[in-house]
């Protein structure tokens, strides 16, 4: 008679150990590789983020601020366009943002909706003081625990030293004065707070991780090279390479 | 060497003949070298058809009778694709289909990209009651949002077109204020209404930009995510949360209808409205501002209305 013992399962334990470690590591690995669902851009302790931590009226008049951005150097084009010489160049008063119906400064339904905040422009150059910021102060909501907005248009070029040179602030109080400085340090020392977006750009990064279909500069030749009218020339002369450190730099300058 | 006359004719003759061909090609390479910028979705072919003017094609990537929602992509849109200088995507859930495309292609490194959200100050999906915060895709539907996109779309079109760049930006100014008087003409329409009695819930979240734009607050979404139908337990707490809370509007969506309306309807005794996706129907240049026009103008009777009961 002969006894035959079963084969040992330590090899097969460990083979499966291994297969298991094989196939966790390689969806961990697909996981980096598509990104991350957990994405987000750092919030500081003197930022605020107007998609986690702003809700309601606040977050829309920030988005519309946001949005006035890129139209606040349009509309001192056009209001400074035919300045006779030695006119002062001057920033959009809220009268203006009346006439382009530009939110959140319009007074419409939708304003009173969003708490009739009361705007008030400081505008430096007019002034003939303070250091290179222009500010838009929104404050005295009427909704239940509404804070107050400033929009700060910093000039780098007479000294302002935040890189950013429109930025969007918030403060958690209802009322607030008009800060004697647009710096960031006095504003934060004030209990200011930076409005950062989360923007379509970081909801890009979160859905494809660094596997996203980038944008390709190279064109067919030729194209975009055939000149404009001569009436799209000359305006573009007066307006090519313009950003808004350009802009206001060339009030300042003015 | 002597030259007859008819070999001097032949020659003259040739020689224009040659002018008038180069001449016949220079002009053809000059319309050749126009822009061929595709789109994904609706609004975005009337937001670069306005941009763009008559310097531009304006490319549709699929069928218009096609529902981007769920889409398949078929074989025609790799080939549509494959004649496009560039695309402008919301690229932020709405059009996943146009990345398969994409690769389907062979086109990601060749295609060139924009981003119509990569400036937007995106919000939540209103009225999650698990509160969570997912991103809204839908921001097109919408003004200051549909406008931040078309300010986007023109920079960067004007980026790779440097010769109509300032044209480009112009007419997003022009279109921006067109889509602003929406706006105005809708605050005109609920002139005098009281706003305190209306409260609204929304089958899906794709009204929530243009409501909190004007000030209006969501209470409940049906759908717990677009496109997914909510279980008979969601279904129940939502009906209960739209009693409770005194909700008497419902917006629906006009083009995609659910039977699941119907049932919120009769349940809770809301008051049903259709608001337009803007995602059915022929590409035209003035879809967006007709159909935000007339999501607007329902709006309107929604508020009117409700400001009228008791």
């Amino acid at each position: 008679m002969q006894l035959v013992r079963p084969a040992g399962t330590r090899y097969e334990g460990l083979a499966l150990v291994a297969a298991t470690l094989a196939v966790v590591g390689a969806l961990f690995l697909y996981v980096l590789a598509q990104g991350s669902e957990g994405f987000k851009e750092p919030i500081y302790d003197w930022q605020v983020s107007a998609f986690e931590t702003l809700t309601g009226a606040d977050q829309a008049i920030y988005n519309s601020l946001y949005t006035v951005k890129d139209e606040i150097p349009y509309i001192y084009d056009d209001i400074n366009m035919f300045n006779e010489p030695g006119v002062k160049f001057r920033w959009p008063n809220l009268d203006d943002f009346q006439d382009w119906l530009l939110p959140p400064f319009y007074k419409d339904t939708s304003y009173e909706q969003q708490g009739s905040l009361t705007w008030t422009l400081f505008e430096p150059l007019a002034e003939g003081e303070m250091q290179g910021s222009t500010m838009y102060l929104g404050t005295d909501g009427k909704l239940p625990g509404q804070g107050s907005f400033l929009l700060v248009i910093g000039h780098v070029h007479a000294g302002f030293t935040n890189t950013n040179a429109i930025v969007i602030w918030w403060n958690a109080k209802n009322h607030e004065e008009m800060p004697q400085s647009g710096f960031r340090d006095g504003l934060i020392l004030q209990g200011w707070r930076e409005v950062v977006p989360y923007s379509g750009a970081q909801e890009v990064k979160r859905i494809f991780g660094n596997n996203a279909p980038p944008a390709v500069p190279a064109l067919p030749d030729g194209i975009g090279t055939e000149p404009a009218p001569a009436s799209d020339r000359e305006s573009q002369s007066q307006s090519e390479g313009e950003d808004i450190e350009s802009v206001i730099e060339g009030a300042l300058e003015k | 060497m002597r030259f007859s006359t008819r070999t001097f004719l032949f020659a003259v003759v040739a020689v224009v003949a040659g002018a008038a061909a180069l001449l016949g090609s220079g002009a053809h390479a000059a319309e050749a070298k126009r822009l061929k910028v595709g789109i994904t979705l609706h609004p975005y072919y009337s937001f670069v058809a306005h941009i763009v003017g008559d310097r531009a094609d304006v490319v549709p990537l699929i069928d218009a009778d096609a529902n981007p929602h769920g889409y398949a992509p078929q074989p025609k849109d790799m080939i549509r694709m494959m004649s496009m200088d560039v695309l402008v995507v919301n690229g932020i859930g709405h059009d996943t289909w146009a990345f398969e495309i994409l690769d389907a292609a062979g086109m990601r490194d060749k295609l060139h990209l924009i981003y119509a959200n990569d400036g937007v100050s995106l919000i939540p999906i209103a009225g999650d009651p698990s509160g969570e915060k997912v991103v809204n895709p839908h921001t097109f539907i919408s003004t200051t949002a549909a406008i931040q996109q078309v300010y986007t779309i023109a920079r960067k079109l004007g980026e790779l077109d440097t010769a109509n760049a300032t044209y480009f930006r112009d007419n997003a100014r022009r279109y921006a204020l067109e889509i602003r008087r929406l706006r105005a003409e809708f605050d005109a329409q609920i002139a005098g209404a009281d706003l305190t009695k209306f409260r609204c819930a929304t089958m899906h979240s794709g009204y929530d930009y243009i409501l909190q734009e004007l000030g209006l607050q969501v209470t409940a979404v049906i759908e717990p995510r677009h496109g997914v139908e909510p279980t008979a337990r969601q279904l129940a707490d939502t009906i209960d949360r739209i009693k409770a809370a005194n909700v008497n509007v419902l917006f629906a969506e006009k083009y995609f209808a659910s039977k699941l309306s119907d049932t919120i309807k009769d349940a809770t005794g809301v008051k049903m409205y259709s608001i337009s996706h803007i995602s059915a129907g022929e590409y035209t240049p003035d879809k967006f501002v007709e159909e935000m026009r007339e999501n607007l103008k329902t709006l309107a009777t929604a508020i009117i209305e409700s400001s009228k009961g008791a």
